[in-house]
């Protein structure tokens, strides 16, 4: 390519040039950190729905809105291909250590034998097998909803709060709905359980696990006059191998339930999973969209700056034309030397987007540092991304093109 | 590669050049000028200044348009082509020295004269044969890599007229080619210049108003206000 522009002003127009590159490279970085740190975030999600150990769940408006849970899950586990069916109710506790020291828990109740099936292949190493809860299917307890069996007052504890406040196989916690230990029930501590990594949910790090009617009772929400009798907040269903992978099947089962329960919401992971990707979509579209206010003023900048030496070489411009060489080799020269800044711009913003990603998992605080941990840097994203900015800058130079070859090539060397 | 361009029979019929028509700076550069100019003439052409002489040269190599009237090349009015196509025929067929020169100031000499045939897409080897040819020609030999700014104004205007006879043109037009030098370069130029045109068979036309150039020339043409006034055949 031929060079243009005058030797004395080469250092003013570096500058121009340095500055149009760092202006891309700035609109470039932004939505190549949102992206990437977006869709890896979206990315990690999905894998673990889709390593769920459940297929199907079902779940009601607002918290413990399911009733007759114990009866449903009988009559769910009843239907062809389902092969377990995991009531799982969550209550924040208060649970008062040997020790005096109270803290506020994340309780969950769950029928013993029907939650194992249910944890996926990233759970179901943390939680001991079977689970030490005393009765696997919790009906001795349950009673047909009289609640008047013995309970077995098992609890198993996760990790972190058995180890804050050193607890162990064989103490007894005293678990209260209300800030009264004098209300509250004692457990045996039976074993222990550790915590699956989450990013963005809440960890549960302090937590146990209860024989769902005994949580129940706990909380009142075995039933009464102004709570939901036999609650729990969600069944997650679990259905064989031969099912879960054949849509058309997994689709009948989860309409039989559908039935089952018309006024309760029914889905499954896959149509979890579909959402989830059709919101990671929008939200890299707005990410983009919200990235190209940065992208415009740094093309804008491209734009002043070839119009800039266009309107400086229009003498050397008005004389290759005056030589008789083609409009076209001219234009092709001011859109190429636009291009070559475009792409040098973008490539050193993916580069910083990608330092600025490394650096916040290498130093950012929780969270952060999690989600930047989690980047996915996709180099289809990544190459649009680059082929956008360089179609933009062509168009940014054929502003310039269009100025340059406009003007009268007697005026130019007048 | 071209052949070489063969020097084309030229006629302008009653062409009028007018800039800024209709506005308050209307100019008429040419009012209606009539002349004929068979291939290989040696032209000279003088007046004063402002009277339409530039203008004349503009529209002769098809850097212009005329408002009215028509340029024809062996009877083809190659006035009313399009842009692309008159770039191509200069390109191809017209070489320009220009009386500031013109010279691209970031190339060196050598470069300055490649780049018409560069456009022309003449192949690498030719192209620098032919460069240091033209070089030895206008006396430029071990100033190749010379920027303007480094050369004297007669080599500028040596390196132009290599430029201008780079893609061997059957038309030269010459703007006050002898304008600033010297009695000595002026000799030299213009012995190049009749040299090329007798050696090539082409057409040169010089505005000038130095009177060895235009006692040199085959024919000799005066114009005032936009016309032709004077059409003097040389001896």
């Amino acid at each position: 390519m031929m060079r243009w522009g005058r030797r004395g002003s080469l250092r003013h127009s570096r500058l121009q040039l340095a500055l149009a590159v760092a202006a891309i490279a700035t609109a470039v970085a932004l939505p190549v950190v949102l992206v990437s740190v977006g869709s890896g975030v979206a990315s990690h999600e999905l894998a673990n729905l889709q390593n769920a150990g459940y297929q199907i769940v079902v779940s009601a408006a607002g918290q413990h809105g399911i009733t007759h849970s114990h009866s449903y899950v009988e009559r769910i586990l009843a239907m062809p291909g389902v092969t377990a069916a995991s009531p799982v109710l969550s209550v924040t506790v208060d649970a008062f250590a040997p020790s005096g020291s109270v803290a506020p828990v994340l309780a969950e109740g769950v029928i013993p034998e029907q939650f194992t099936p249910t944890l996926g292949p990233a759970e179901s190493g943390l939680f001991p097998s079977p689970l030490h809860l005393g009765d696997p299917t919790d009906l001795t307890h349950f009673a047909n909803g009289t609640y008047a069996g013995p309970a077995t007052y098992d609890a198993l504890l996760s990790s972190p709060y058995a180890e804050q406040f050193h607890l162990g196989t064989g103490d007894r916690i005293i678990l209260s709905p209300v800030d009264n230990r004098t209300l509250g029930t004692a457990y045996n501590v039976t074993g222990v359980f550790g915590v699956p990594p989450a990013v963005l949910g809440p960890t549960g790090a302090f937590a146990v696990l209860l024989p769902l009617s005994d949580l129940q009772v706990m909380t009142g929400y075995a039933g009464g006059s102004a709570v939901a009798v036999d609650a729990a907040d969600t069944i997650q269903v679990a259905v064989a191998g031969s099912v879960a992978t054949d849509p058309s099947a997994l689709a009948n089962v989860r309409s039989s339930i559908q039935g089952l329960f018309p006024y309760y919401g029914v889905s499954s992971l896959s149509q979890e999973a579909q959402q989830l990707e059709a919101a990671s979509g929008v939200l890299t579209g707005f990410y983009l969209a919200l990235s190209s206010v940065g992208l415009t003023v740094g093309l804008m900048f491209l734009a002043l700056v070839l119009l800039r030496r266009v309107e400086a070489d229009r003498r050397s411009i008005g004389i290759r034309r005056a030589l008789g060489i083609p409009g076209r080799s001219i234009a092709a020269e001011i859109l190429s030397a636009g291009a070559l800044l475009a792409v040098s711009g973008a490539v050193v913003g993916v580069a910083a987007g990608y330092l600025i990603v490394e650096a916040l998992a290498a130093w950012a605080t929780s969270a952060v540092q999690e989600a930047a941990q989690l980047a996915i840097f996709d180099p289809v994203i990544l190459g649009e991304l680059v082929a956008g900015v360089v179609g933009l800058s062509l168009l940014a130079g054929a502003v310039a093109t269009r100025n340059a070859l406009q003007a009268e090539i007697t005026e130019v060397l007048r | 590669m071209n052949d070489r361009a063969r020097a084309p029979s030229i006629e302008l019929a009653r062409v009028v050049r007018t800039y800024g028509a209709g506005s308050a700076d209307e100019v008429r550069a040419l009012r209606g000028v009539d002349l004929i100019i068979p291939p290989g003439e040696f032209l000279s052409v003088a007046g004063p200044s402002g009277c339409g002489k530039t203008t004349l040269l503009n529209l002769l190599g098809l850097l212009d348009t005329p408002t009215s009237g028509e340029v024809r090349w062996n009877g083809d009015p190659v006035g009313r082509r399009t842009d692309r196509a008159r770039a191509r025929l200069r390109l191809e067929g017209v070489g320009f020295i220009f009386q500031r020169f013109y010279l691209l100031p970031t190339l060196t000499a050598r470069e300055n004269i490649e780049l018409p045939m560069r456009a022309l897409r003449v192949p690498h080897g030719e192209r620098t044969r032919r460069a240091a040819r033209l070089l030895e020609e206008v006396g430029l030999t071990g100033r190749e890599k010379a920027f303007p700014h480094q050369l004297s104004g007669g080599e500028e205007q040596r390196v132009a007229v290599a430029r201008a006879l780079a893609n061997e043109p059957g038309l030269l037009l010459a703007d006050e080619p002898t304008g600033e030098l010297d009695s000595g370069n002026t000799q030299a130029i213009l012995a190049l210049l009749e040299r090329v045109r007798r050696d090539r068979d082409a057409t040169l036309i010089v505005v000038t108003h130095n009177p060895e150039v235009a006692r040199a020339a085959d024919r000799h043409i005066v114009m005032r206000d936009g016309l032709v006034t004077e059409d003097l055949r040389g001896t």
